[in-house]
């Protein structure tokens, strides 16, 4: 292995995929991936295996050689200047909204390899406006199923394809916008690939990532080779599926082999009729992002990594639907709960390298309107975010993206800009993380006024389940999404208000001028025995207001003497 | 008699450059810096400038507000915020640093939760008032901040104040009357552009080094007046502009990133006069690496910049990249046994290997000592004697594990380390659509001559330039500087709806705003007013900024501004969508009042060739070369040379490829590759 050569082509590649993200991020229209960067960019070989990736959404690298692999297998004749199209679920993708676009690198006639962009759609086609129906039963409710298709060939665009995608969603010109700057991507990523082998040639090449992957693969599996051997197991579940008031549990057992690891999902529920099924590219996914948080961060992220994982996922259960079943919340609700499963099982033998639960949910808030103003549909996606899981070294992050994302909000200046919705309130939920040692993170609520017509749909979770602590922490308090009526005091949940199955998923719901909604997530679980708490972190918490008093007594016997003790220049607050 | 002083207030030497106007002779020197109190260190310095009353310039840049904010030491602060929205700056935008890292911990604001407090009142994103400012409750809060003796200063920030910024101005004016010894800014003065968390933590920023910076400011003022420096006296901003004194401790936030700025500018000085459109600037030094560029003779700016993850400040600032990646980073294999390169640094101490003070580890410096391209004997023009032998024990423990000679590791930390440059280069280059072929890069830093042509070819960029005192080209910059506001609002409207009337009224406002702050500091002459907007596709969430040369919108200027769109659009991403809907979201108005420019002394000229000191081998990427050595002290106007060859001066080294063309200027820049055969 040339070390140095190894470093620079890795290096090189990175930015590539950087530099490819940037294009898309700049030009992209659904503000969940230009604003909240759901996409991803990568590189392939020609066997499919991912070569290099860029940090933008975790969730999608784990998808990216099944997507490949699935991809070359129906389009026989790839040519150059090609762009293919792909998002369909039972074909490697992880759920409807997110299409890829590969665009093979051809090197003097020789295909070397794949430029690939992944990004999320807010507008899919489907059932409800904003792609997330929490009460679909079947893929064809999600939206517009897109096998892979040229829709570019040698350079120019297939016409029918383009006309076909967007008769079929309720926002052309945004999405309109949205291929584009996805091809914009791969093309830039392909011109880039080019002129890197031809400056090394495509034997060196060839070999350098041979090796990179070897590394990277060797590097993962000494860091698996420090877990102890064993067999680790740990459950937990979605509280219901939109359709039927019962619980999906994901069980999972995590075997560690020596360099390797077995992660098995069997035992898990049979597929719900709910869209909170994981496809088996969810189920890859997923388990990859927990062992990449597990393990040191800095290995090259590329399939060497995950050769040392196996994943064993029974067809027909919450862990690997079958077709046609509905799938679009497994991608943002199982997943994150797929990880927390496997951060509590492997939290008996690294427990540093773990936290509790998080919130699990992105609080997949969407709706859609007619914007007069302007004279066309729109469609919106919302994140909500919640509390992290506390750690053996440190409390839970507030307000963050639950971990298969990395999604940045919508500032509430371009929300009420963009939108009909004054917003009265965008707060962290004072006492929403649990107690322990080192607490849970707070997560957040988001009260909204309507001012024109709006149709609202959801799939979220941990509205009636809660956040688990660890080695003693505490629960976290649950999520909730409430209604409240013109001229109304009172608030009530939408399965009180509208006659929903679940409170947490739904589909269409009208919201008049007027009226309000409020959409607050999850805590996280605190980590450790509270009665081990630091008392002069009892007392931050208490005067900063992310614990109440009451809340401090409670878990924590605090005491009003503790100020003047362990802070003693903030007397002034303690006395109001 | 009279004088342009300029100094650069760095963290371990304070730089000064003096140019005389009559003599037109430039010197420069430097004393050690007084980070206790850096005023001590500016005034010792000042006393080789000669007498202060022949001083008619002085200008001068500083870290203290950067180092303010960076290292956490400004003021207790309390903030204001529209009901409801006081967490803003803990949510941030909920992102995390990086994706697999358990270890993270979420940046906190520069203020505490329990010194946040809210108002009620509420501007719509039309501008009109949805729930009037309650006054009373302003009252209450400005009561209690008065007789809290902790609270420092006061932030401000209401929502929608860019749209209308009555009520942050009607609080302003109630603070003053019930608390007015302490300092308030508002988000409308500071930054009226949307996005509440970025513009929030930006007010936040300028009220937490406000108490700070303005008494460090009045300290210099003192010991300048003391001396008898007397004239005009400016402060570097961050967007490489000068302001005065006063202007400065009103909106100390517009010093936070005016550091690297120097060198900017005195490239944009330096291009001119090489008869250059576009530089690329590499300001390489001992743990870090500055990259910018000058494109039509113009540097670029940016507004995005955070302190720590998540905790932004959008002040206009030159677009400078900075990367940890100098002579001082470290070489070291990972757990994988991949041979890396930075970002630690050995840093000042214990320094390289090669210093001999104690380090051990190999550094890109020590690379180039046992390639030769560095000279042990003439380091810091002879100063500091380098030790080659503990340069090649820290090489030769890396080659071990990478079972390499030294040699080849040498190379191969060289290498590495220039690779990370090219990424940098790369970033400002390529990922914002320019063609590096049509650039030039000018390497300065005591580190950037080294590289400068090894990274030519590397990222094709085919002409090169390492001007003068390439060690202190920051504070040179400085004596180089216009009286520069930058300013602008946010305007959301589209294509389909555009409010013509208040787009004119925005853009007056700004002109108006932007030529009487100039006029209030002195600065009268010759006012140039620069006007661009910032506009997308409708529903696209990132701008791009387009110039425009009229002065009002009317039915052909506003066609004009829809089709110079599309075309800034399929320039910069390779595509555009005739016929889509465009929304303007901010208009942007330059103003510069320039100063008088200094001519630079230029060299006699040169008849044949110069004369090497001596030759050395120094090890290239294809082998080793006998290389010529020339001091530069000796190169006049017209001479040529051609590598192998190292040319010397005090500060720094400049290395020449096997087969590279190099020609000195009439002005004494070493112009390298196709530039030096024109």
């Amino acid at each position: 292995m040339d070390m140095v050569t190894m470093n620079i082509i890795d290096s090189a590649m990175v930015a590539i995929c950087r530099e490819m993200g940037v294009n898309v991020q700049k030009t992209a229209y659904s503000t969940i991936f230009s604003e909240a960067e759901d996409f991803t960019c990568a590189l392939a070989n020609p066997e499919g295996e991912m070569i290099s990736v860029a940090e933008f959404c975790p969730a999608q690298i784990g998808g990216v050689p099944l997507l490949v692999r699935s991809m070359v297998k129906e389009i026989p004749e790839i040519e150059p200047g090609d762009v293919i199209i792909h998002n369909d679920p039972y074909r490697g993708g992880l759920h409807t909204p997110e299409h890829t676009m590969f665009k093979p690198i051809f090197v003097s006639d020789e295909l070397m390899g794949f430029a690939v962009s992944i990004g999320h759609f807010v507008e899919v086609g489907g059932m409800v406006p904003g792609g997330f129906p929490g009460e679909a039963t079947e893929i064809f409710h999600e939206g517009l199923r897109v096998p892979p298709v040229k829709l570019v060939k040698r350079g120019v665009d297939v016409p029918e394809v383009w006309k076909l995608l967007l008769s079929n969603v309720r926002t052309p010109r945004g999405n309109y916008g949205d291929l584009r700057a996805l091809i914009s991507a791969v093309d830039m990523g392909e011109k880039r690939m080019v002129e890197l082998i031809e400056k090394y040639g495509k034997d060196v090449f060839r070999q350098t990532v041979s090796d990179l992957m070897d590394y990277s693969e060797s590097r993962m599996r000494a860091e698996i080779s420090s877990f102890a051997d064993g067999r680790y197991t740990f459950e937990d579940c979605l509280e219901d599926d939109g359709i039927e008031a019962k619980e999906y549990w994901i069980r999972v057992a995590v075997n560690v082999q020596g360099d390797e690891v077995v992660i098995d999902y069997t035992g898990s529920s049979p597929q719900a009729k709910g869209p909170i099924n994981a496809t088996l590219g969810v189920a890859w996914s997923a388990s990859y992002n927990a062992m990449l948080h597990l393990t040191d961060q800095t290995i090259p992220k590329n399939s060497g990594c995950f050769r040392p994982i196996r994943v064993i996922s029974p067809a027909g259960t919450v862990m690997n639907v079958n077709y046609p079943g509905s799938e679009v919340g497994g991608n943002t609700e199982t997943h994150p709960l797929i990880v927390a499963c496997i951060f509590g099982a492997m939290s008996e033998c690294a427990p540093h390298r773990v936290m509790a639960s998080e919130g699990t949910t992105h609080g997949c808030f969407v709706f859609g309107g007619y914007d007069e103003e302007n004279d066309e549909p729109f469609g919106a996606f919302d994140f909500t975010y919640v509390g992290y899981g506390g750690r053996e070294f440190a409390d839970g992050n507030d307000a963050t993206d639950s971990i298969n994302g990395n999604c940045a909000n919508t500032p509430t200046e371009v929300f009420e800009t963009r939108y009909p919705w004054i917003v009265e309130e965008y707060a962290l939920r004072q006492d929403s993380g649990g107690a322990g040692e080192h607490r849970g993170g707070l997560s957040i609520s988001k009260t909204m006024l309507c001012t024109g017509d709006v149709m609202i749909s959801q799939m979220t979770n941990k509205h009636l389940r809660t956040s688990w602590g660890l080695k003693g922490g505490k629960r976290a308090i649950p999520g909730a999404t409430l209604y409240q009526a013109k001229s109304a005091n009172d608030w009530q949940t939408i399965k009180e208000a509208f006659g929903k199955v679940s409170s947490s998923k739904y589909s269409n719901v009208p919201i008049a001028p007027d009226e309000r909604v409020s959409v607050k997530a999850p805590g996280g679980g605190g980590f450790g025995d509270p009665a081990k708490r630091d008392k002069a972190a009892i007392v931050e918490d208490v005067l900063e207001g992310y614990v109440s008093r009451e809340k401090a007594m409670e878990d924590y016997g605090f005491e009003e003497s503790w100020i003047s003790k362990y802070a003693p220049d903030d007397s002034v607050e303690a006395a109001e | 008699m009279s004088k342009d002083v300029s100094i650069d207030v760095g963290g371990t030497f304070t730089d000064f450059v003096a140019y005389d106007r009559e003599t037109r002779n430039l010197s420069v020197w430097k004393t050690l810096s007084t980070p206790h109190d850096p005023g001590e260190g500016i005034v010792r310095g000042l006393e080789d400038a000669g007498p202060a009353g022949e001083i008619e310039h002085l200008r001068f840049g500083t870290t203290i507000a950067t180092n303010a904010v960076l290292e956490r030491k400004g003021a207790t602060v309390a903030y204001i915020a529209t009901k409801g929205f006081r967490d803003v700056p803990f949510i941030q935008r909920g992102k995390r640093q990086s994706h697999y890292d358990i270890t993270w911990i979420k940046s906190k604001p520069l203020m505490k939760r329990r010194h946040a407090f809210e108002v009620a009142g509420r501007i719509t994103s039309r501008g009109e008032e949805y729930i009037p400012l309650d006054e009373a409750g302003v009252r209450k809060v400005a009561e209690r901040i008065a007789a809290d003796p902790r609270i420092e200063a006061i932030a401000v920030c209401l929502l929608f104040s860019y749209v209308k910024p009555v009520h942050e101005r009607r609080v302003k004016e109630i603070f003053a009357e019930i608390c007015p010894n302490k300092p308030v800014s508002i988000s409308y003065d500071v930054l009226p552009k949307w996005k509440e968390h970025e513009r929030s933590s930006t007010t936040l920023a300028d009220a937490y080094i406000k108490p700070l910076v303005s008494g460090h400011l009045e300290n210099l003022n003192t010991r300048f007046a003391e001396r008898g420096v007397n004239k005009r006296i400016a402060a570097i901003k961050s967007n490489g502009g000068e302001m005065s004194l006063e202007a400065a401790a009103e909106a100390p936030i517009q010093m936070t990133l005016s550091g690297p700025t120097g060198g900017v500018v005195g490239a944009k000085q330096i291009a001119r006069l090489a008869g250059v459109d576009h530089l690329v600037t590499l300001d390489m030094g001992g743990t870090s690496t500055d990259v910018s560029t000058v494109v039509d003779g113009r540097e670029s700016f940016t507004t995005s910049f955070e302190i720590e993850f998540g905790v932004p400040i959008q002040i206009p600032m030159i677009d400078i990249r900075t990367m940890g990646a100098g002579g001082g980073s470290l070489a070291w294999i990972d757990k994988g046994g991949m041979l890396r390169v930075g970002p630690e640094s050995a840093g000042a101490a214990p320094g390289p290997a090669c210093y001999g003070q104690g380090g051990k580890r190999a550094t890109v410096t020590d690379a180039n000592v046992i390639l030769g391209r560095i000279n042990p004997e003439n380091f810091l023009g002879g100063q500091m004697a380098l030790n080659v032998d503990a340069a090649e024990k820290a090489v030769t423990k890396v080659a071990d594990e990478i079972g390499k000679s030294p040699q080849e590791t040498a190379l191969g930390i060289v290498q590495i380390a220039n690779n990370n440059m090219i990424g940098a280069l790369r970033s400002v280059l390529t990922e914002r659509g320019l063609d590096p072929r049509d650039f030039t890069l000018l390497a300065f830093g005591g580190a950037g001559p080294v590289h400068i042509s090894d990274l030519m070819p590397l990222t094709n960029i085919p002409s090169g330039i390492v001007p003068n005192y390439p060690g202190q080209f920051s504070a040179f910059g400085f004596t180089m500087t216009d009286a520069r506001i930058d300013v602008e609002r946010t305007a959301p409207m589209t294509s389909k709806a555009f409010r013509r009337e208040h787009a004119n009224d925005v853009m007056n406002d700004l002109v108006r705003e932007s030529t009487q702050a100039l006029a209030d500091q002195g600065y009268t002459a010759a006012i140039e007013i620069h006007r661009s907007l910032e506009m997308r596709y409708f529903g696209q969430n990132h701008e791009l900024e387009v110039s425009i040369n009229f002065e009002s919108f009317d039915d052909d200027t506003i066609t004009s501004i829809w089709q110079s769109f599309h075309a800034a659009h399929k320039a910069r991403y390779n595509f555009d969508i005739p016929g889509e809907t465009i929304e303007l979201i901010s208009i942007k108005v330059t103003a510069i009042s320039a100063t008088e420019r200094i001519a630079l002394p230029e060299l006699p000229p040169a008849s044949g060739n110069p004369e090497p000191i001596a030759q050395r081998p120094v090890v290239f990427d294809d082998g080793e070369h006998n290389a010529a050595i020339y001091n530069r002290t000796q190169l006049l106007a017209g001479h040529h040379l051609a590598g192998p060859a190292l040319i010397e001066e005090p500060a720094s080294i400049t290395v020449i490829r096997p087969g590279q063309d190099v020609r000195v200027d009439t002005y004494g820049n070493l112009l390298l590759g196709e530039i030096a055969a024109r």
